[in-house]
This record gives C-alpha cells, structure tokens and sequence, in this order.
C-alpha cells in the first residue's frame, strides 16, 4: 500500500489548511497580539508594542482572579455532579421495564437543546422571580421568591450546566453499562457481591473507560460555556457569574481592546492546558488504582 | 420488602425522576400553546391556541432560518468531506507523522474559541466578510473537521484489511476501493458524525454571536434577541424555542446511540 508515488497522501490537505487557517494561525496571532496595545476605537492611540503590559493589567486586577476561580469552580462542580449524577440515571435506566426505551430517549434532549434556549427557558418560564414557576411555586408556599440569577448567579449557571450535560453524562455511561456481559454480574451476584459492592468492585471498574470519555468531553464542552452566560447573567452581577471566555469575549466587545482580549485568551488557553493535564493524571492515578 | 416491590418503587422512581427533569422542555412546549396572558401560571389545563406561533412566523424568523439551514448545510457538507478524506489518507496513505496529524486535529478540539476570535474578527473586518454566511461556514468548519476526522479515523480503521487487500487482488483502484468497499462499509458511521457536526453547528453560539449582526445572524442569535428586546413574551418565546430546538432534537433521537459508538469507540477498549 505504502507506495511511492502515493498521491492519496494529499488527501489530508485541504482539511490541514482549513483548520490551519481557522484555528491554528489565528492562535498564534493571538498571542502576538496579547504583547501589543490596540485599541480598536481609539485609533488615534495608535498600535504598539507593549510588552507584558498587557498581563500585568489583567494579572494585577481582582477581577480576573474572581473569574479563574469561577471557571475552576464551574468545572470541577459541574463536572463531579454530572458523574455521579450520570451514572445513577445510568443504573436507573439500565433495568428491564415497561417503557424504559422512551425513557432513555426522552432523557437524552436536553443534551441535543442550543443553549440559548436553555438560557432562557431557565431565565423566564422556571426562575423568574415575578412570573412563571418560581413565583407559583413561592407564593404557594407564602415565602419571597428567590432570585436566582441575581443572588446566586454562578450557582444557577451551575444547575444549568448540570441539567443540560448529565443527559450526556448518562448517554456514554449507559453505553458502558450496556456493554457489560451479564456473566460477570450473575457470577458476582453468585459470589455474594450486592449494591454498593456490585457497584464499586464490578461495575464501576469495569465502564471506567466510558466514564473517562464522558469526563473528557464534558470538560472540554463545560470549559467553553458561553451562550448560557450570554443570554442569562451576562457574567453579572459584576462578574461574579462570568467565566474566562465570557471575561474574554467583553474585553473584546465591550471595550475594544484587542491587547487586553488576547492576553486573556492566552491565559485561558494556558489555563485549560494546565486543567486538562491534571485531569489526566487524576484519571489515570484513579484507573491504576481501581486495575 | 418483597423484590417485586422493590423493583415497582425503582420503576415508579425513574419515570418521576426523568419527567421532572424533563419540565422545563414541557414547560416550554405547552406554553408556546397558551395566550400570553395564561403563560404566566404554570397550569396544564388551558385552551389551546397557535396565535403564538401564528405571531412568531415573520420575515425576521424566516430570515434566520434560512441563515442557519445555509450556514449548517454548507458546514456540514464541507467538514464532511474534507474530514472523510482526510480521515482515508490519515489511516491508508503513506503520510508520515499520521498519528501526529491526527493528534494535532484532536488538540484543536480542546482549544475555546476565545483563543482565536481576536485575530479572525479583525480579519474578516478588514476583509469584509463580517455578517457573512460564508464566514461563519469556514468558522464552524474549523471546528467539523477535526470532529470528523476524530470518529471517521476510528470507523477507517476498523475495516478489515482481509476485504481492502482482497480489493486490490482482485484489481481493485484505490480510488475504486474508496468508494466501492470502503464508504458502503462505513456509511452509517459517517452520517452520524455528520449529524453530529449538524447539531453541533445548528447549536453554535459562539461565532455566530460575534461575526455575525443583522444579515447573516443564525437562530440562537434570534432566540438570545428574546431575553433583551421582548422578555415578557414568553408565550411567543417558547413557539419560537420549541421550533428552533425540534430539528436537533429529532436527529438526536435517531442517531444518538450510533453518536455514542462514534464518540467512545477510538478510546473504550473491548
């Protein structure tokens, strides 16, 4: 196969240049640009070379720290919960009876709705406080609505987060738990092993693989959240709900300030690396120890 | 507690557990049915109505229908075939560094997209493709490929290779082996990915939010227009949410359990 005249190696073109041009380019611009003062609505101030300005400005302002630990806390939550959360809808579904396929299938929307909806579905029609569900609910019971979005922005960002990818949770664990042989579980069940021992020395051991792909791709997707905040808190009050691509996305179209917008970036970009590392070595720590 | 019981409660549990979850999309659903004036209370007994629906069809809908059909249509089809092909030449071509390549592709994936907006909205400005349809498909392409190459990849190399030697005995071109073995095989594969960049696309918040303003602006831009020009019309905001959702949601049903091989196959083993 491996000829020297292949040509079908040009194949791979095209698609290298695409996500070259759309992804990779434009990062290193970025970085460029996160050592430059720009100013796109001041071009009197002109475009110039600025150093670690630009780092220092974002590095030296509380404000950005609020956020780092906003986006820590939102993944390392959402993503625990999301888990666990994942693999009882899991066992939940993983039983014989009447109706469970519709069940499954039902489960799984939330995962396929654009967040922009999900936004505001939560925004309106559940949690707002004058109207809706959240004003039936707390007029029945003869106490204050709670405010949600204004009192406990990131927490509520959090329970949204939480609704939208345990259905993606599940999904890939359920996948896990399908694929198990029945065999095994009999002949545990024979050896004594019931609930919580079937669960954590049989089965969890075994769907280790699909519970580290959901973890996987639930944190790359849960890293980037933007239209929830968008459309529900605007990363407010103040930027107590906002995370780094909110905080990045304003200094770029709030303030118009290409320097600042980079070095954020950078500094997401550097964060998520960091983040995406220890969640490696936490999950293989946890998989030597459970093989 | 007898077994029997046991397992009724389990099963009583899971469908109050599931439907609770599932309120706020039945929520939205019965309220796109309700008079503005119902909407407010959380009732299930109203008398139905589509004056919402009839009220949300305008020139404005249609035109971010069209914008989102166009740019997801052109997305997919784009990173389909570029991903497809790129996939073949990553798993049977005679390109060094493949798995490199591929790794790259997958890299790409974790990179948010704050990472390169600053450059690409200055670029597209100065060129002038701001509010264009043909922005945002090379945007979200950039983000279709690698998914595609991702779960296509996998899909190439599980092909027997008895069949693709098989192919070439019997006299078989590549090219004629690509199309006439290999894509018959994994055909299913290829159109779940593709209805996974689908919905991925359709979904996009993001670039179309930021390169996009009156012409080209997609549905999820429509929709985050609700909570800041017309928040109090909740019924004609949830006959809008329920149309703009039921496409995504619909493909999701029929392919989610092909989408789950896809995206845990490369890396679950047995």
């Amino acid at each position: 196969m491996n000829t020297k005249g292949d040509k079908s190696k040009l194949l791979i073109v095209p698609a290298l240049v695409v996500v070259g041009v759309v992804t990779q380019i434009p990062f290193i611009l970025t970085i460029i640009f996160s050592f430059i003062s720009w100013n796109v609505k001041r071009p009197d101030l002109g475009i110039h070379f600025a150093g670690i300005s630009n780092y220092k400005k974002i590095l030296t302002d509380g404000q950005f720290y609020q956020v780092v630990f906003n986006s820590l806390a939102i993944v390392v939550v959402t993503l625990t919960i999301c888990t666990v959360l994942g693999i009882l809808f899991g066992l939940m579904l993983n039983r014989s009876f009447k109706g469970v396929n519709l069940l499954r299938t039902l489960f799984v929307i939330p995962y396929f709705v654009m967040e922009a909806v999900v936004g505001i579905i939560w925004k309106t029609l559940m949690l707002n406080p004058s109207l809706g569900l959240n004003y039936y609910i707390s007029s029945a019971l003869g106490i204050d609505p709670i405010d949600f979005f204004g009192k406990y922005a990131l927490l509520t960002i959090m329970i949204l987060i939480i609704w939208q990818w345990t259905p993606f949770f599940f999904l890939i664990i359920m996948a896990g738990l399908q694929n198990m042989p029945s065999e095994i579980i009999e002949s545990a069940k024979i050896d004594g092993a019931t609930g919580w021992k079937l669960l954590t020395s049989i089965q969890l051991p075994l769907i280790k693989d699909h519970i580290n792909v959901a973890m996987t791709l639930g944190l790359i997707n849960i890293l980037k959240v933007f239209g929830l905040i968008y459309v529900t808190t605007s990363g407010g009050p103040g930027s107590s709900s906002s995370n780094l691509p909110y905080y990045s996305y304003k200094a770029l179209f709030y303030d118009w300030n290409v320097g600042t917008a980079a070095a954020i970036a950078v500094v997401t970009v550097v964060l998520t690396l960091i983040v995406v590392q220890r969640f490696y070595g936490f999950m293989n720590k946890t998989n030597t120890k459970n093989s | 507690m007898s077994r029997r019981l046991k397992n009724n409660m389990l099963t009583t549990i899971a469908y109050v557990v599931v439907l609770l979850w599932l309120f706020p999309m039945l929520y939205m659903f019965l309220s796109s049915f309700k008079f503005e004036s119902q909407v407010a209370v959380p009732s299930l007994t109203f008398t139905p109505t589509l004056e919402n629906y009839r009220a949300v069809v305008t020139p404005e809908f249609f035109k971010h229908l069209n914008n989102s059909v166009l740019v997801t249509a052109g997305t997919v089809a784009v990173s389909a075939i570029l991903g497809v092909l790129g996939a073949y030449a990553l798993v049977y071509s005679s390109l060094k560094k493949a798995n490199n390549i591929y790794f790259w592709f997958i890299t790409t994936i974790f990179l948010p997209a704050v990472a390169v907006i600053t450059p690409v909205y200055i670029v597209l400005a100065k060129l002038h493709l701001l509010d264009t349809k043909l922005a945002l498909i090379l945007l979200n392409t950039g983000a279709g490929i690698p998914l595609m190459i991702w779960m296509c990849t996998t899909y190439f190399k599980e092909i027997p290779g008895e069949i693709v030697e098989a192919a070439k005995i019997d006299g078989c071109s590549k090219a004629g082996t690509f199309f006439k073995i290999m894509l018959p095989l994994i055909k299913n594969g290829i159109i779940s990915s593709a209805l996974l960049v689908f919905i991925v696309t359709w979904n996009e918040f993001f670039f179309a939010v930021t390169a996009t303003a009156t012409q080209s602006a997609t549905l999820p831009v429509y929709m985050s227009k609700f909570m800041t020009q017309q928040g109090y019309f909740w019924g004609k905001m949830s006959a809008a949410g329920t149309m703009v959702v039921i496409i995504p949601i619909l493909i999701g049903f029929f392919t989610y359990k092909s989408l789950v091989r896809g995206l845990t196959a490369g890396s679950v083993k047995g």
